[in-house]
């Protein structure tokens, strides 16, 4: 692989739209712009899939988080109509020291987990040089057999979130 | 020549060619169809002085939208305020990628798809763009910072969900017999036999009700007349677009019927053959064209049920929009999917 090419520059591009919106979303005061920052985030994660060649992900990223998550959000934060975060009122000493703990901790572990992957011989294509002709059949293949059992257990979660939430709201109507 | 660079080239004129017909015929002439269908439909005769039959009204529209003062309000968030449109614009012109609008077409020897990008993903890509839009109308409504338009994104926003839940479950059915998400296999499906022996094998005859919730949540998702309650002038001035201007509102304006003309290029690509016609096989160059030919004239007769719509319809009530759209749409989606399931598990279609 030549070490200037198009994906590479594709792929420097689209990590550092993600990186750089990413920070933006915690370090940003307005929750309105925290969240379009996030938006920004998927999107470079999604042209991210997309270099995988998993082009059906990328669009699962951009449909449900930020097509309908995501607005969710948005909407929750018109309605209360915060425009500025509150400013905080003391400094919390012991959830910040152990914040900065489990930041580092994590960090730790991913830099650990990727020094020690297995690094792909030279000359091997990192993406599968043959187009995937449909990866979508195949993956509900999956979700209907080796993976039935965790997929209706996801789903009934899902259904008790959904009445849960209904009924808190319905009691407080009441 | 250069395999990356042909691939390329031909990306490049595909866009040219849908992007020139879009924006410089189609766009324009709608401006100024919209107008005089809506004079004949209230006995008037419309714009009819600016060239012949007052052809070059659209023309005029535009100028002056170009020529006004861009009035921007002092309290609004100046960021958000400036590529609100922008958001909502990007996606209704990107829309078109993925809808075949051809045949093939011979040309230097090679076969060409008539379609710019024939993804795997097919209408996934278009549900996520249209998703992506609602940014553009909400952001639009919470920037203005204005009590009006505020209403109004948020109406937009709660609207826009509602209908696209019912609207990608009907989209679905489409998909459970053509076995692809490819807008292209839909099409070729479409066009590869009949149903019932007489019919042609539109999804439309199949599967009429999900055809209906279809055409009827693309006037919900693309905030038309019955459902423009986002704009509803009589209770929110103009809704998310209120402290718009000049070339900013123009964006609005212009993004809302490129989405109208997307809406109709794919209600004319799921449910009614596309760019196919039955008993029609024609070969060659001719052939190409009049598969383009075909694609327009269904594509026009739904922007036609669009205005027709616009100018006969009064607006529903918002209530009466959100019990519709969950509590008749969604579950009647539901149905039509386990009976076009049941229809391919049997072979029927």
């Amino acid at each position: 692989m030549p070490a200037w090419s198009g994906e590479l520059v594709v792929f420097g591009f689209a990590s550092a739209l993600a990186l750089v919106f990413a920070l933006l979303m915690v370090v940003v005061k307005t929750p309105v712009r925290s969240v379009l920052s996030l938006i920004a985030t998927f999107f470079g994660l999604s042209v991210l899939a997309i270099l995988l060649a998993a082009p059906f992900i990328a669009a699962l990223q951009i449909f449900v988080y930020a097509g309908a998550i995501l607005v969710l959000f948005l909407f929750v934060i018109m309605l209360l109509n915060l425009r500025e975060e509150a400013a905080e009122k003391d400094d919390r000493p012991v959830q910040r020291t152990l914040g900065l703990l489990v930041a580092l901790a994590l960090g730790g572990l991913l830099a650990g987990a990727t020094l020690r992957a297995p690094v792909p011989p030279r000359g091997v294509p990192t993406r599968a040089s043959i187009p995937v002709p449909d990866e979508i059949p195949a993956l509900g293949r999956l979700l209907f057999s080796d993976y039935l059992f965790a997929f209706e257990v996801l789903s009934l979660i899902l259904l008790v979130a959904a009445v849960g939430a209904l009924l808190l709201s319905k009691r407080r109507f009441e | 020549m250069n395999p990356t660079l042909a691939v390329g080239l031909e990306g490049a004129a595909k866009i040219a060619f849908v992007w020139a017909v879009v924006l410089g015929a189609v766009l324009p002439n709608l401006i100024w169809l919209e107008r005089r269908m809506a004079g004949l439909i209230q006995d008037r005769p419309g714009p009819n002085r600016v060239g012949p039959f007052g052809l070059f009204q659209a023309v005029a529209d535009i100028l002056k939208l170009f020529m006004k003062e861009d009035v921007v309000p002092m309290y609004v968030d100046r960021l958000l305020y400036g590529i609100a449109p922008l958001i909502l614009l990007v996606p209704s012109m990107t829309t078109f990628a993925v809808i075949p609008f051809g045949s093939t077409i011979h040309l230097f020897g090679r076969d060409y798809s008539l379609v710019v990008a024939d993804v795997n993903i097919g209408i996934l890509y278009v549900f996520a763009l249209s998703s992506i839009g609602v940014y553009g109308l909400v952001l639009a409504g919470w920037a203005s910072n204005n009590k009006f338009a505020l209403l109004g994104g948020l109406r937009s926003s709660a609207q826009v969900i509602s209908y696209e839940l019912a609207m990608g479950i009907a989209a679905v059915a489409v998909f459970l017999p053509a076995g692809s998400l490819r807008l292209t296999k839909v099409v070729e499906y479409q066009a590869s036999g009949t149903f019932l022996g007489f019919l042609p094998l539109w999804n439309c005859f199949p599967q009429i009700v999900g055809c209906v919730i279809f055409v009827v949540s693309a006037f919900a998702e693309t905030n038309r007349v019955p459902f423009d309650l986002p704009e509803a002038e009589a209770e929110l001035v103009a809704g998310y677009h209120t402290e718009f201007s000049a070339f900013r509102f123009g964006m609005f304006f212009m993004a809302e019927y490129l989405n109208l003309i997307a809406a109709s290029a794919m209600m004319a690509t799921l449910y009614f053959g596309g760019w196919s016609l039955p008993g029609l096989h024609l070969t060659g160059l001719v052939g190409s064209v009049v598969s383009i030919a075909v694609f327009a004239a269904k594509t026009g007769a739904f922007i036609f049920l669009f205005i027709w719509v616009r100018w006969t319809l009064p607006r529903f009530r918002f209530d009466q929009l959100m019990s519709l759209g969950w509590k008749v749409f969604l579950p009647l989606s539901l149905l039509n999917l386990v009976f076009t399931g049941a229809l391919v598990l049997w072979g029927v279609i």
